[in-house]
């Protein structure tokens, strides 16, 4: 867990942004290998999206090549509704940058068959290659997307029955009318969340710190859905002070401290270059069982005979060489291993 | 259930949209100034729902327009123009009509370039021929939707001849009628086809205290044409007749009416009504400088802030160098600046000034914001004329008609000044100042 903690909202927002800024730029994105980018809506995030815009519109980042997914729609409401969350990412997002439509995702929450709108929103992601990060906010009840307390922490895209709390809270974006406000969103799960890549989400003001100081200092509950991050390899919680109100000194000072050490040695909270995500440890093992993997050039200086070639040999372009070269690798331990394999 | 999402979206950009976003400018909607983008298509020449756009059709736009903070209106609305760059509308060319013709399309392709998209072209009080031979030629453009040939006419403007002699301006006494049979004597003047639906006319400028005015008024009314009151010597209680026969406006008011006593407020009374029974009437402004007191717009305006249109009243030498132009019947007019005077009695005659310019004046005069001085040339007129959903408005579904302003600010005085950078209709440029910056 990294926990990154600034001064105020603004700072805690504009950290988030750059950092995802920071993480497209080194991806190289292309329209084949898009960049997989998790979107939330609600108040907490709207900062995050002006400081992105602002620096889209500098020139200093393209979204062309990114693929979006959001995290979740009310069901019922149109898209042209100003509460929606299709409006919203409009709104902040979508109207100003240049996101290709056609990479743009959002659930349907008028779907004819909602069932099948969440089964299908999972194999887009899988189509798209898994989601690289994902941003998102938390409900002061510890809620991720629309996961409320008690929502399965192994749950996926679905139809959710919104919680009494969250009704009458939103019942401010609907003229504080409750029958007004939807009963039911579509949601990507609590599981979907965790298979990104990486996980980044943004923590603001007084009244998330008991969120926070649960799902951080607590145990793994499904009753604060947030504290299944304990369970990524790579959660990145950005927060304000106010955020960290109920979290113990001790803590902070910890965060704080890693923070400093790694500042002072000269790197970053960056995302390891290795990837250990539940999705590429399914993608890996089925490459292994690939027969054309048996070739691997890398072998080449495990054998002790190329060390005995003088240098000079391997540096020559001769063609000649480079197919000795390649001779080699079909030494007795390869042979053993491609044994074992097919055993 | 299909799959309409294509992750690689490699096929948005293969071809073209006519989608045309603004960004980076201050819309005027209502009495705000919003920040907002705005997009149009060219190919339906309307104003386009953007998140429909992204999200229904997963279209992005094929140009995007910085510009720069600057304001987009709607295209502004002149329901009140005589002629201008040296052609009148109210002038049968001695070669005929096809030279008449030519005339009318060199005032649109001018014409559009001072930001002005549509208007009504308006005859001032003629004998029946003209009107019989001219009308044919102004009315609305309708389903052509051309951007090539300039603003757009949304149909006539016939001020008289139904008028009061007493208050005729500048237009001849000799010509003005009555029309003590109604309707029937309407049909007689302008030409029995020309007031059946579709009719070339619009609006009809006439003095409700003449006999048979009244009725004139409701039978236009059922038609579907719309009535102001001007050139008239009403008392109060007359202009009122008039509203409830169903009058919608008052034409340049101040001008060629009776001045406000009060013990009788005459037709500018209309706008201190306060009956329930019927609304205050729209009234046109010549903000020219000429012919009103700035107060006296200031005082009009904050009795009926939502009626107000301004109109320029331009005639053909509008655009013309200073100099005595001959004008109808034998009279000729003399232009200095905008200062336009009958040669022989000194009387004003008409103005030469551009709308834009008028808008100018009366944010300075009256103290009013940008978007409340432009509601009165786009909004206001298209609300008068029925048109509120397709002109003078920055909605969804309008015609994409707009103006790229650019508001300067003289440091010293504190006066401001709009300046026309780009003019677009139907969804595409027809006009750039040169040099302005892109």
């Amino acid at each position: 867990m990294r926990l990154i903690i600034r001064d105020d909202a603004a700072l805690a927002s504009k950290y988030v942004a750059d950092y995802i800024i920071e993480r497209i730029t080194a991806f190289n994105a292309t329209p084949e290998r898009p960049f997989v980018l998790g979107l939330p809506t609600g108040s907490s995030p709207v900062l995050i999206y002006q400081h992105l815009v602002r620096r889209h519109k500098a020139g200093e980042i393209s979204f062309r090549n990114v693929v979006t997914f959001n995290m979740d729609e009310y069901v019922g409401l149109s898209r042209e509704h100003p509460e929606s969350y299709h409006s919203f990412m409009y709104k902040h997002f979508f109207s100003h940058v240049d996101v290709k439509p056609g990479n743009i995702n959002i659930l349907n929450g008028n779907a004819p068959d909602l069932e099948a709108e969440c089964h299908e929103y999972e194999e887009k992601i899988k189509r798209a290659g898994g989601i690289e990060l994902f941003l998102g906010g938390v409900g002061p009840d510890g809620h991720i997307a629309f996961n409320e307390p008690g929502s399965s922490l192994k749950s996926r895209t679905r139809v959710k029955t919104l919680a009494y709390d969250t009704i009458v809270a939103n019942s401010r974006f609907f003229s504080n009318d409750l029958t007004q406000v939807p009963r039911m969103a579509l949601t990507v799960g609590v599981q979907t969340v965790l298979e990104a890549r990486e996980v980044v989400i943004i923590i603001t003001g007084p009244h998330k710190a008991p969120a926070l100081q649960k799902c951080i200092e607590g145990g793994l509950n499904h009753m604060w859905t947030l504290s299944s991050l304990q369970l990524h390899p790579h959660p990145m919680l950005v927060v304000d002070e106010d955020a960290t109100l109920e979290l113990q000194v001790k803590t902070v000072k910890y965060f704080k401290s890693i923070e400093m050490v790694a500042n002072e040695l000269g790197f970053r909270q960056v995302l390891p270059q290795k990837r250990d995500s539940v999705i590429e440890d399914q993608i890996l093992p089925a490459q292994a069982n690939n027969a054309k993997l048996e070739v691997p050039q890398l072998n080449i200086s495990r054998s002790a005979s190329p060390i005995l070639e003088p240098m000079s040999a391997r540096i020559s372009s001769d063609a000649t060489k480079v197919n000795q070269a390649m001779d080699f690798v079909e030494d007795p331990p390869l042979l053993r291993m491609s044994a074992r394999i097919s055993s | 259930m299909p799959s309409a999402v294509l992750v690689d979206g490699l096929n948005t950009n293969s071809q073209e949209t006519g989608v045309t976003k603004f960004t980076n400018c201050l819309l005027v909607k209502g009495s705000e100034l919003v920040k907002e983008d705005l997009w149009i298509s060219s190919l339906s020449g309307k104003i386009l729902n953007g998140q429909e756009i992204l999200y229904g059709h997963r279209t992005a736009p094929d140009n995007i327009i910085d510009l720069g903070g600057r304001i987009v209106s709607a295209g502004l609305i002149d329901v009140q123009l005589n002629g201008a760059y040296g052609f009148d509308f109210s002038v049968i060319p001695e070669d005929g009509m096809v030279a008449y013709s030519k005339g009318v399309l060199r005032v649109n392709r001018n014409l559009i370039t001072t930001g002005v998209t549509s208007y009504l072209p308006t005859l001032t009080s003629q004998r029946p021929e003209v009107y019989q031979k001219a009308l044919s030629f102004l009315g609305p453009s309708g389903p052509l939707r051309d951007s090539s040939y300039g603003s757009e006419s949304l149909g006539a403007h016939c001020e008289g001849p139904f008028l009061s002699p007493t208050k005729n301006g500048i237009h001849n006494a000799a010509v003005l009628r009555t029309s003590p049979n109604g309707i029937s004597d309407l049909a007689s003047c302008y030409g029995a086809g020309n007031l059946q639906s579709p009719s070339p006319i619009k609006l009809i400028t006439l003095a409700p205290e003449l006999p048979g005015a009244l009725s004139s008024i409701a039978s236009l009314a059922n038609l579907g044409i719309n009535v102001s009151i001007g050139h008239s010597d009403a008392t109060y209680e007359e202009a009122q007749l008039g509203i409830s026969a169903g009058a919608k406006m008052i034409t340049h008011l101040f001008n060629a009416m009776k001045p406000l006593h009060h013990r009788n407020p005459g037709i500018f009374g209309l706008l201190g009504t306060t009956s329930h029974s019927h609304s205050k009437p729209y009234f046109g402004i010549i903000a020219d400088g000429i012919h009103l007191h700035p107060t006296s717009i200031k005082i009009a305006w904050n009795a009926h802030p939502d009626g107000l249109i301004l109109v320029t009243d331009a005639m053909r030498l509008a655009g013309m160098p200073d100099g005595t132009y001959d004008w109808t019947n034998g009279s000729r007019i003399v232009k200095k600046g905008a200062l336009l005077t009958l040669e022989e009695n000194g009387k004003i005659a008409g103005s030469s000034i551009q709308l834009v310019d008028c808008v100018t004046n009366f944010m300075n005069w009256t103290g009013a914001s940008v978007p409340e001085a432009l509601k009165a040339v786009t909004e206001t007129p298209a609300r008068m004329l029925g048109l509120q959903d397709v002109k003078g408005s920055l909605k969804e579904g309008a015609d994409a008609d707009l103006v790229v302003l650019d508001l300067q600010e003289e440091k010293e005085e504190g006066e401001k000044k709009l300046v026309v950078e780009q003019v677009w209709k139907f969804g595409e440029k027809v006009f750039e100042r040169d040099g302005s910056a892109e």
